[in-house]
C-alpha cells in the first residue's frame, strides 16, 4: 500500500482525521485571504476565540444529539430547541421574577430539561414510539407550552439582564495570556459538558452499554443489558444538557425569549447537522465526542469566515450554503466509505 | 380498538390481497374528526358556518397535498424535510415570474411544477444513488434550496403579486357552488393518488420497496427508479402547494413562506396512520390527518384560546394516534413485533 492509499484511507475512515484536514483548508485560506485585504476583518486567533460564542449551544445540542442517535433504533431528538425555549422560560421566572438565587436556577434547568427529555425516552424506549414521531409531538407540545407561558412575551427583567455581563469573554484558566480570551461560556458550560459525555461514553460501563444498543439491540438484551433503560437515560442526557444551553441562550441574549430554540429553523436541525458532520452514524452505535467538537469548530470558524467574505445579509445565506453543502457532501463521503472500507470510525 | 375487517382475511379476487379500503386508523380519525366537529360547532356557533368551514378546507389543502407525496415517500421508508424549502423556492419563482411577465395561471401552477419537480429530482437522485439515509440529504438540501430561493428574492420581499391565482384562494373567485377550487383539487389528486397506490402494481411497488428493499429488488422492482419517483411527486405535489400558499397570502411575499412547513406535513401523514419506518400507509388517512390538523387550529383560535396552543393539541394528537396505531400492531397476528 502506498503512502497515498494510506493517507486517503486514514482520512476517509478516520472522520477526526477529515475533520482536522477541513478545519486547516478553511483556517489556512480565510487567514491568507485576511493577510491580502479580501476580507472586511481580520481573521485573526481573537476573531477567532470571540466567534466561540456561537460554538457553545451549537456545541452541546450536538452532543446531545450524539447521545440520543448513538443509541439506535432511529434515535434522533428533534425537540432539544422546544426544550431550550421552554426551559429558558421558566429559568426566566425563577430567576427574573421569582427571584431564585443563580444556583438553584439553573439546577431547575438542569431538572426539568431532564423531565423533557425523560418524557422523550418514555414514549421512545418504553412505548416503543419511532423517536422522530414522538420528539417531533413533543417539539410541537414544548414550542407551544414555551410561547403560552408568557403570553408570547420574553422575561427581561434586571437580574436576566445582569446575566449578560457572565457572556464576557475571560482569559484561558491555567494558560493565561498566551490563547486569545475566550467566551466565558465555554469555560463554564461547553468545556466540562463535553468531558462529563465524553467520560461517559468512553470510560464507564454505561458508555459501552449505550453503544452496545445502538449497535444492535437484540445482541444487547441477550447480553444482559436493560435495553429500556439505557436507551431511556440517553434522552434524559440530552433534555438536561438542552436545560443548560437554555441558561447559556439566556444569558447570551439577556433576555429569556419564548421563541429563543425554534424560531427559524430552529435549534436542533444545525445540531443534528454537526453531529452527522462529527461522525455519528444515524443507524446508531458510532459517534464520538471529538469529531462532534471538531465538527462544531469547522461549521462556527467557517460561517465566521463567511461572515467576513460577504458581508451583510448575503453572508447569513452563504452560511446556509455551507452548511447544506457540507452536510450533503459528509453523508456522500460517509455512504462510500462504507462501500469501500467497510465503514469509519 | 383493532376493526373487524382486520381480523376477516378480505376476499381474494384475481390473487389480489387488499385490506378493507377504510382501516382502523382511519375509522378512529373520522371519528375523532366527527366528535370535534360536533363539539365545536355546540361550543362556538361560529363554526358550523360557510365563513368558517370555507376557510378550513383551503388552509388544509397545501399540507394534504404534499402530504400525499409525502405519504409515498415514507411508504418507501424515507422522508423529506425539504419540503418547506421546495415550496419557498416555487413560491418564489412563480411570484417573480408573475410581476415581471404577467404569466397566466395554468403557467405560473406549471412553472412551479417543472421547479418543484427539478427540486425533488435532486432530492431523489441523491438518495437513490448516493445510497444515504433519506433523513440526512433532505436536511442539507433544505438548507441549499433555502439558499436558492433567497437568492432568488433578492430584496426581503416580492411586492405587487397580481391576484393571477386567485380562482386557488379563500375569496369569491375562489369557489364553484360554494366548494372551494383548491380542496377540488386536492381531491382529485388524491383520488388519483389513491387508486394508483391500491390497484396498479406501480402504485404496490412502493410498499414492497418499504416492507423489505432487498426483496422489492430481488422481485424485480426497479427500487431505485421508484424512489427518485416518489421525491419527483412530492417536489411536484410541493409546487402545486406554492400556488395556493400565495392564492391564499397577500400581495407581497416574504422569505419567511413555508419555512417549518414539513413538520406540520409529517405530523398529518404519521397521523394518518403511515408507518415511518415504511411499506404502510394511504392516502385516505394523510387527508385525514391533515383535515384533524387543520380542525385543531381553527377550533383553538375559535373558541378565543391563544392560537399558540393549538401546536400542544397537534402534539397530544401525534402521541394518541401513533400509540393507537402501535398497540393494534402489537395485537396483530403473525406481526413481528418491533419494540
Amino acid at each position: 500500500m502506498t503512502v497515498t492509499a494510506r493517507a486517503l484511507r486514514l482520512v476517509l475512515t478516520q472522520r477526526t482525521a477529515l475533520l482536522v484536514v477541513l478545519l486547516a483548508v478553511v483556517l489556512v485560506t480565510l487567514t491568507t485571504l485576511s493577510q491580502r485585504n479580501y476580507l472586511s476583518a481580520p481573521y485573526d486567533a481573537s476573531y477567532l476565540a470571540s466567534t466561540l460564542i456561537n460554538a457553545v449551544p451549537l456545541a452541546m445540542l450536538a452532543l446531545a444529539e450524539l447521545l440520543v442517535i448513538t443509541s439506535g433504533r432511529g434515535g434522533i431528538d428533534l425537540s432539544v430547541g422546544a426544550v431550550v425555549s421552554l426551559t429558558g422560560m421558566v429559568f426566566g421566572f425563577a430567576y427574573g421574577q421569582w427571584g431564585w438565587p443563580l444556583a438553584p436556577a439553573i439546577l431547575l434547568a438542569l431538572v426539568l430539561g431532564a423531565a423533557c427529555g425523560a418524557l422523550n425516552g418514555f414514549l421512545v424506549a418504553h412505548l416503543g414510539f419511532p423517536a422522530l414521531i414522538a420528539t417531533l409531538a413533543t417539539y410541537y407540545a414544548f414550542r407551544s407550552l414555551a410561547l403560552v407561558v408568557n403570553h408570547q412575551k420574553p422575561i427581561n427583567s434586571a437580574p436576566v439582564q445582569e446575566l449578560y455581563s457572565t457572556a464576557t469573554s475571560v482569559p484561558v484558566p491555567l494558560v493565561g495570556d498566551a490563547l486569545p480570551e475566550v467566551p466565558l461560556g465555554i469555560v463554564t458550560f461547553l468545556v466540562p459538558t463535553a468531558l462529563v459525555v465524553w467520560l461517559v461514553l468512553a470510560r464507564t460501563t454505561a458508555g459501552r452499554r449505550l453503544y452496545a444498543i445502538g449497535t444492535n439491540d437484540v445482541a444487547a438484551r441477550w447480553s444482559g443489558i436493560d435495553v429500556r433503560r439505557t436507551r431511556w437515560s440517553a434522552y434524559v442526557a440530552a433534555g438536561a444538557i438542552s436545560g443548560l444551553v437554555a441558561v447559556v441562550t439566556v444569558a447570551q441574549f439577556a433576555s429569556a425569549r419564548p421563541d429563543s430554540g425554534t424560531s427559524g429553523n430552529g435549534m436542533a436541525l444545525p445540531a443534528i447537522t454537526i453531529a452527522i458532520l462529527g461522525g455519528v452514524a444515524i443507524t446508531g452505535g458510532v459517534g464520538r465526542v471529538a469529531g462532534v467538537v471538531l465538527a462544531t469548530l469547522l461549521v462556527v470558524w467557517l460561517n465566521a469566515g463567511i461572515l467576513l467574505a460577504v458581508p451583510g445579509n448575503r453572508g447569513s445565506q452563504f452560511q446556509l450554503f455551507a452548511l447544506g453543502t457540507v452536510l450533503v457532501v459528509a453523508a456522500l463521503l460517509n455512504a462510500l466509505t462504507q462501500r469501500r472500507y467497510g465503514g469509519s470510525r | 380498538m383493532s376493526a373487524p375487517a382486520l381480523e376477516r382475511p378480505a376476499p381474494v379476487r384475481a390473487g389480489r390481497v387488499l385490506p378493507f379500503p377504510v382501516t382502523g386508523q382511519e375509522v378512529v380519525l373520522i371519528l375523532v374528526v366527527a366528535v370535534l366537529w360536533v363539539t365545536l360547532a355546540a361550543a362556538t356557533p361560529a363554526f358550523a358556518t360557510e365563513g368558517s368551514i370555507v376557510p378550513l378546507l383551503v388552509a388544509m389543502t397545501p399540507i394534504a397535498l404534499i402530504g400525499i407525496g409525502m405519504t409515498v415517500v415514507i411508504v418507501t421508508g424515507g422522508i423529506d424535510v425539504s419540503v418547506g424549502s421546495t415550496v419557498m423556492v416555487c413560491a418564489v419563482v412563480i411570484a417573480k415570474a408573475m410581476v415581471g411577465s404577467g404569466i397566466g395561471l395554468p403557467a405560473a401552477v406549471g412553472l412551479g411544477m417543472v421547479v418543484g419537480a427539478l427540486l425533488g429530482l435532486v432530492n431523489g437522485a441523491l438518495i437513490a444513488f448516493g445510497r444515504v439515509q433519506a433523513i440526512i440529504i433532505t436536511f442539507g438540501t433544505l438548507n441549499l434550496f433555502r439558499f436558492a430561493g433567497l437568492q432568488v428574492f433578492g430584496s426581503a420581499t416580492v411586492e405587487g403579486i397580481p391576484a393571477t391565482l386567485a380562482p386557488f384562494g379563500r375569496g369569491e373567485e375562489g369557489r364553484t357552488l360554494g366548494v372551494p377550487h383548491s380542496f377540488l383539487v386536492l381531491l382529485v389528486v388524491a383520488a388519483l393518488a389513491w387508486a394508483y397506490l391500491r390497484h396498479t402494481p406501480g402504485g404496490r411497488h412502493f410498499y414492497a420497496i418499504g416492507g423489505d428493499q432487498d426483496a422489492a429488488r430481488l422481485a424485480g422492482i426497479r427500487v431505485r427508479a421508484r424512489i427518485v419517483l416518489g421525491y419527483v411527486v412530492t417536489g411536484l405535489l410541493a409546487g402545486v402547494a406554492a400556488c395556493f400558499v400565495i392564492a391564499q397570502g397577500t400581495s407581497s411575499l416574504a422569505a419567511s413562506v413555508g419555512s417549518g412547513l414539513e413538520l406540520s406535513v409529517i405530523a398529518a401523514v404519521v397521523i394518518g396512520g403511515t408507518s415511518i419506518t415504511g411499506g404502510r400507509g394511504s392516502v385516505l388517512g394523510t387527508l385525514l390527518g391533515a383535515l384533524l390538523v387543520q380542525t385543531v387550529r381553527t377550533g383553538v383560535t375559535q373558541l378565543g384560546w391563544p392560537s399558540q396552543l393549538s401546536d400542544l393539541f397537534v402534539g397530544v394528537f401525534i402521541i394518541v394516534a401513533v400509540g393507537a396505531d402501535l398497540l393494534r400492531q402489537r395485537r396483530r397476528p403473525g406481526r413481528r413485533r418491533t419494540t
